[in-house]
């Protein structure tokens, strides 16, 4: 994947200058912060998909690209009024479709725990629901917030599946959301010696990860 | 954050609906959540005295519980919801 390095003064002038380089607009590129001080911001832009990025000029956008380009400009209009500046990018090959939100300061629109964000996902998804097919959803992520705790719960599942084993005791987890007790279920179904299930009324709903029980117990 | 927040009974009852729609959104697939449930716990924020303390809170609240009547998407019922929550918050800073 192409990618550039970028320096400016502020976050729009850094990426602007790495956009330059690799003669690449927005839409179509991954804009991670290396660093960020009160002169200088240095970032690093990938083209997220090269052959997206020249089809899109010279073909009409796929049906689900559509979409996200969609409900991309509506999040833009609505951070705009909110008066965030921010970039919106649609995560290419993401399914479900996934915008992604980057720029400076942003923990308010991620909010306690995550909810300023998943009321701007429950926003968007209200916004774009017409554009959508019975079922589909837009999934909003700021700085990869969700993405990073997706990403921590799966491995809170993975280190509770090798005690339980060592142990053949059965591990309560924290509290969590849907979407991470979710990727918990996912990252442990195809292990054959633990299986999740969860306890608890909502909000303290919990992951209990145990032995699997083989059909002869 | 929580702590220091204003009416934080009515506060925890309106995440504790919103985490039930949410559950339905993102569909976990570990627990069944009947719009049933999600009323009844709407209705038991709307028995509370403290959503008449800031402004627009009962109003948003049974707009929500008009939606998940109506059927209304998840996320319609979450959004009026989190409106709830964003105006009990703003009446109890002022």
């Amino acid at each position: 994947m192409k990618s550039a390095e970028g320096r400016g003064r502020t976050l729009d002038e850094a990426v602007d200058a790495a956009l330059i380089e690799l003669n690449e607009s927005r839409r179509h590129v991954d804009v991670k912060i290396l660093s960020e001080t009160a002169s200088e911001t240095i970032v690093e832009v990938t083209v997220i998909d090269p052959a997206a990025a020249v089809l899109g000029t010279t073909m009409p956008a796929a049906p689900a690209n559509g979409k996200g380009e969609t409900a991309r400009g509506l999040v833009e209009g609505l951070l705009k009024h909110m008066g965030v500046r921010a970039q919106v990018s649609v995560r290419t090959g993401a399914d479900p479709i996934t915008l992604d939100i980057s720029g400076r300061d942003l923990g308010a629109l991620i909010g306690w725990r995550g909810e300023t964000l998943r009321a701007l996902q429950a926003v968007t998804n209200v916004m774009v629901g017409k554009h959508l097919a019975e079922g589909e959803r837009i999934i909003v992520d700021v700085e990869r917030y969700r993405q990073r705790r997706e990403h921590t719960v799966r491995e809170i599942a993975m280190r509770a599946a090798r005690q339980v084993k060592m142990t053949g005791d059965a591990i309560t987890l924290d509290a969590m959301q849907p979407f991470e007790r979710r990727a918990i279920h996912l990252a442990l179904e195809g292990d054959p010696d633990v299986t999740s299930s969860s306890i608890g009324e909502e909000p303290e709903r919990r992951v209990v990860v145990g032995p699997r029980k083989s059909a002869e117990d | 954050m929580a702590g220091r927040e204003p009416h934080r009974g009515a506060a925890e009852r309106i995440r504790k609906a919103i985490a039930l729609v949410n559950s339905v959104a993102d569909d976990a697939g570990d627990e069944d959540i009947t719009p049933t449930e999600i009323a009844e716990a709407i209705r038991d924020c709307l028995e509370l005295g403290e959503v008449d303390e800031a402004p627009n809170v009962r109003r948003y609240l049974g707009e929500a519980l008009d939606a998940v009547s109506d059927g209304m998407p998840a996320d319609f019922v979450a959004m009026t919801l989190y409106a709830a929550l964003g105006a009990l918050r703003e009446g109890g800073s002022r």
